[in-house]
């Protein structure tokens, strides 16, 4: 199969009422995607997000499984 | 095509929120539990033993049945659990001061019967809870709320090491240690409690999981400084690796 560039790569569903900011999950990630937002959630907690706009996440899941409150619900390749 | 990769695992609640510290392997060590159930397929026949601590809140998270146990009983009370239900799955989730400290009778005896249980100790070196008092496992110079000017052995003595002693009870089956500080030693511990849960249900006697954890909120630390600390300070006190491994041959 012919993998496209750019398409289909991978792709992370975060919870961003689960998360608390530990952003243990920015450390872990190999492309460097999740950043710390600049938004808060309703607890008042800066969250974490996707910053994925090259289409660049691998979907490894290394974010998820590291994170301790499940707040990366889904990780699709 | 989209392939799904990861989701969250069966055995925990759908709308599960963990309420534990931010950055607390906590979370990590009770997702992996799910996955292991799942991946073996056995949730409907585990029995959790919840005890007190952090952890007290399993039934929270958990879509399992769940004994909750007084403070530091939990294998007393899963030795009870095994031997009225000995096909199901029997395992505790304790805390360090739970079951080193107040339950360290019950929990030696208990291993040194060989009772077919698992126990997962969650080792975060000092107790969570209540505010991060010194705990049995509180290593030599760390600072606690009780010890303020740090863990002098000529006063509270030394640190309990719970894979050394559980190894040394003939009951044991399978004991050992693992950590939460980094990816790869995340799937190393899922791997452990895969092997004490067969251990258990191969009917060869006790299995102890001693799980370093961390406790940024006690510790003081960021979680990236606590999972520092932990490879830094705490590896060279709590090696870790297989204590004590029975082969099917041995029983």
């Amino acid at each position: 199969m012919l993998l496209k560039k750019g398409i289909d790569m991978g792709r992370v569903v975060i919870d961003s009422e689960k998360c608390k900011g530990c952003l243990l999950c920015v450390d872990v990630c190999p492309k460097k995607i999740l950043k710390k937002s600049e938004t808060f959630n309703a607890k008042g907690i800066y969250t974490v997000y996707a910053d994925d706009k090259n289409n660049e996440c691998i979907g490894c899941a290394l974010c998820a499984k590291r994170c301790p409150d499940i707040a990366i619900t889904e990780v699709y390749r | 095509m989209e392939t799904l990769v990861f989701q969250k695992p069966k055995s925990i609640h759908k709308d599960c929120k963990v309420t534990f510290c931010p950055g607390c392997d906590h979370g990590v060590a009770i997702r992996i539990i799910a996955e292991v159930l799942d991946e073996m397929n056995i949730a409907d026949k585990t029995i959790v033993v919840s005890s007190i601590g952090c952890s007290v809140f399993l039934n929270d998270y958990y879509n399992l049945d769940i004994v909750e146990a007084p403070h530091g009983r939990a294998m007393a009370v899963a030795t009870g659990v095994k031997r009225a239900k000995p096909d199901k799955l029997v395992f505790t989730y304790q805390g360090d001061g739970d079951f080193a400290s107040i339950g360290l009778g019950e929990s030696m005896h208990a291993i040194s019967r060989g009772e077919k249980v698992t126990a997962i100790c969650i080792n975060n070196t000092n107790y969570g809870m209540t505010g991060g008092q010194m705990a049995p496992t509180t290593i030599l110079g760390q600072k606690t709320t009780t010890t303020v000017n740090g863990r002098d052995a000529e006063v509270q003595g030394y640190p309990i090491k719970i894979c050394e002693m559980a190894s040394t009870c003939e009951g044991a089956a399978f004991v050992a240690r693992c950590s939460l500080d980094s990816s790869k030693e995340i799937e190393n511990t899922k791997r452990m409690i895969r092997k004490a849960f067969e251990s258990q249900l191969a009917g060869q006697g006790a299995s102890v999981i001693e799980i370093l954890s961390t406790c940024p909120t006690n510790w003081k630390l960021s979680p990236q400084e606590s999972h520092e600390r932990i490879r830094k300070e705490l590896y060279p006190v709590f090696p870790l690796g297989i204590y004590k491994e029975k082969t099917s041959k041995q029983v």
